[in-house]
């Protein structure tokens, strides 16, 4: 029987070498492609008629354009509004990435762990450099919590800085440990279901409750994704 | 939703160490199986991170250039229809209270002119009642004086009538009486005595 964790092998289907780098465009690649054409068309197609009483499609792009744009001014106000279509995207890749994983031999580019923590520190980055731009020198009271006393500043001046650097780690691990269990604990049971043959019954019961399930925690773990990244965002912003 | 950055920061924490001790485990098991977790073969990482920016770019510029302006256009149209609908609702229902205030102004000057029309025409035949019953009593009275005049005239008539007869009688009572005729003034002064006192 294959490893349950063999499903998150990379496989080369255009090998690609730029300066002894490999650059190959591999099933993980793919389906990055297939999320980039999915999220487009989700969201072209629902929204070409345009009608002013929407229907199925249009009316989901429509909630998930208002649903994100709900998150970013609940938690980062109007300041929040210039960052919008980076957060819609980002919702939307990891969402469709979680999601387009479900189907039987997709492959889960989110189950990778140097795909979310590039983006955990391309956010934790920017949300920096957002801070820093916005507000010079004084981005660094972020590590002050407001009413501190001073005599407890070295203790949690430490504890700030640190929480405040684990962010991106935190942030990518999160969605890599999620998705990876997730999807090994199905094929663990997949695999008990072809061995404990008529038995493999309860498995299957199982595996189709756990199917439920993992679709809620792919929708669960793109929203916390991203009102994470909003909250971090209303931080370098509002520092506090 | 506001999530407290304490919880998150807690959540955060927790999910590290579960997030290492799960990684961490299942490296092991893997190792201890002879298979490599393939999320930690670094030869991958250059093609995954070269992948993800290159489909997240590509991404970012068709949600932020075509999918974004169009359904923020949508969404301000029917936001801009809906406005326009309950302005125009508001507009029509002005209109209908000034349409049924007019009415109403209408509607009280009527019964103002007809409560004044009402009245005039009961002034004029309330006055033409009292011309008309004036000029009637007056007839009426003229009509009682005559009649009064006529009586009284008959009145005397009548007693002028009586002295005569009665002087009559008594100067042929007297004849036959003494057989001699009285003289008229005698019997006239006689008569005038009984009419006045009821007796000669």
């Amino acid at each position: 029987m294959a490893s349950p964790v063999e499903q998150f092998a990379l496989k080369p289907l255009v090998p690609l070498h730029v300066g002894g780098v490999d650059l190959s465009f591999t099933n993980s690649s793919m389906w990055m492609a297939i999320t980039v054409i999915g999220v487009t068309a989700f969201l072209t197609l629902s929204m070409r008629s345009g009608r002013l009483v929407p229907g199925r499609w249009q009316s989901m792009a429509e909630v998930s354009y208002e649903f994100i744009a709900n998150m970013l001014r609940e938690n980062v106000g109007s300041e929040g509004r210039g960052y919008f279509p980076f957060i819609f995207t980002l919702f939307l890749f990891i969402l469709f990435g979680n999601l387009f994983g479900m189907i039987p031999y997709a492959y889960t580019f989110t189950s990778q762990i140097i795909v979310t923590f590039a983006m955990a520190i391309t956010v934790f980055v920017g949300v920096t450099v957002i801070g820093l731009v916005r507000h010079g020198l004084h981005f660094f009271t972020l590590f002050v919590p407001s009413g501190t006393p001073l005599v407890m500043a070295p203790l949690l001046v430490p504890i700030e800085i640190i929480s405040y650097f684990v962010r991106p780690v935190s942030l990518s691990v999160r969605l890599f440990a999620n998705m990876m269990a997730g999807h090994t604990m199905m094929k663990v049971f997949g695999g008990f279901a072809v061995l404990m043959g008529v038995l493999g019954v309860a498995p299957v019961a199982l595996l189709v409750a756990l199917t439920g399930f993992e679709i809620l925690v792919a929708f669960l773990q793109a929203y916390v994704f991203t009102v994470l990244t909003c909250l971090y965002l209303h931080d370098a912003i509002h520092l506090h | 939703m506001r999530i407290s950055p304490d919880r998150v920061r807690r959540a955060g924490a927790a999910a590290v160490l579960a997030g290492g001790f799960l990684a961490s485990g299942v490296a092991r098991a893997a190792d201890d199986s002879g298979v490599k977790l393939p999320q930690l073969d670094i030869q991958t990482y250059p093609s995954q991170i070269f992948w993800l920016v290159v489909s997240f770019a590509v991404l970012y510029v068709l949600v932020s250039r075509v999918a974004v302006p169009r359904i923020f256009e949508v969404l301000e149209e029917r936001q801009d229809r809906i406005a326009d609908d309950l302005d125009k609702a508001q507009t029509l229902q002005s209109e209908a209270a000034q349409a049924q205030a007019d009415h109403e102004a209408l509607l009280a000057e009527a019964r103002a002119r007809a409560a004044a029309a009402v009245r005039e025409a009961q002034d004029v035949a309330a006055r033409a009642g009292a011309e008309r019953e004036e000029v009637a009593r007056a007839r009426v009275a003229g009509m009682v004086a005559e009649a009064e005049q006529r009586i009284a005239a008959s009145r005397a008539g009548a007693v002028d009538n009586i002295r005569d007869v009665a002087s009559e009688a008594a100067v042929e009572a007297v004849a036959r009486l003494i057989g001699s005729r009285p003289g008229e003034e005698a019997v006239t002064r006689a008569i005038a005595a009984v009419a006045r006192d009821g007796r000669p």
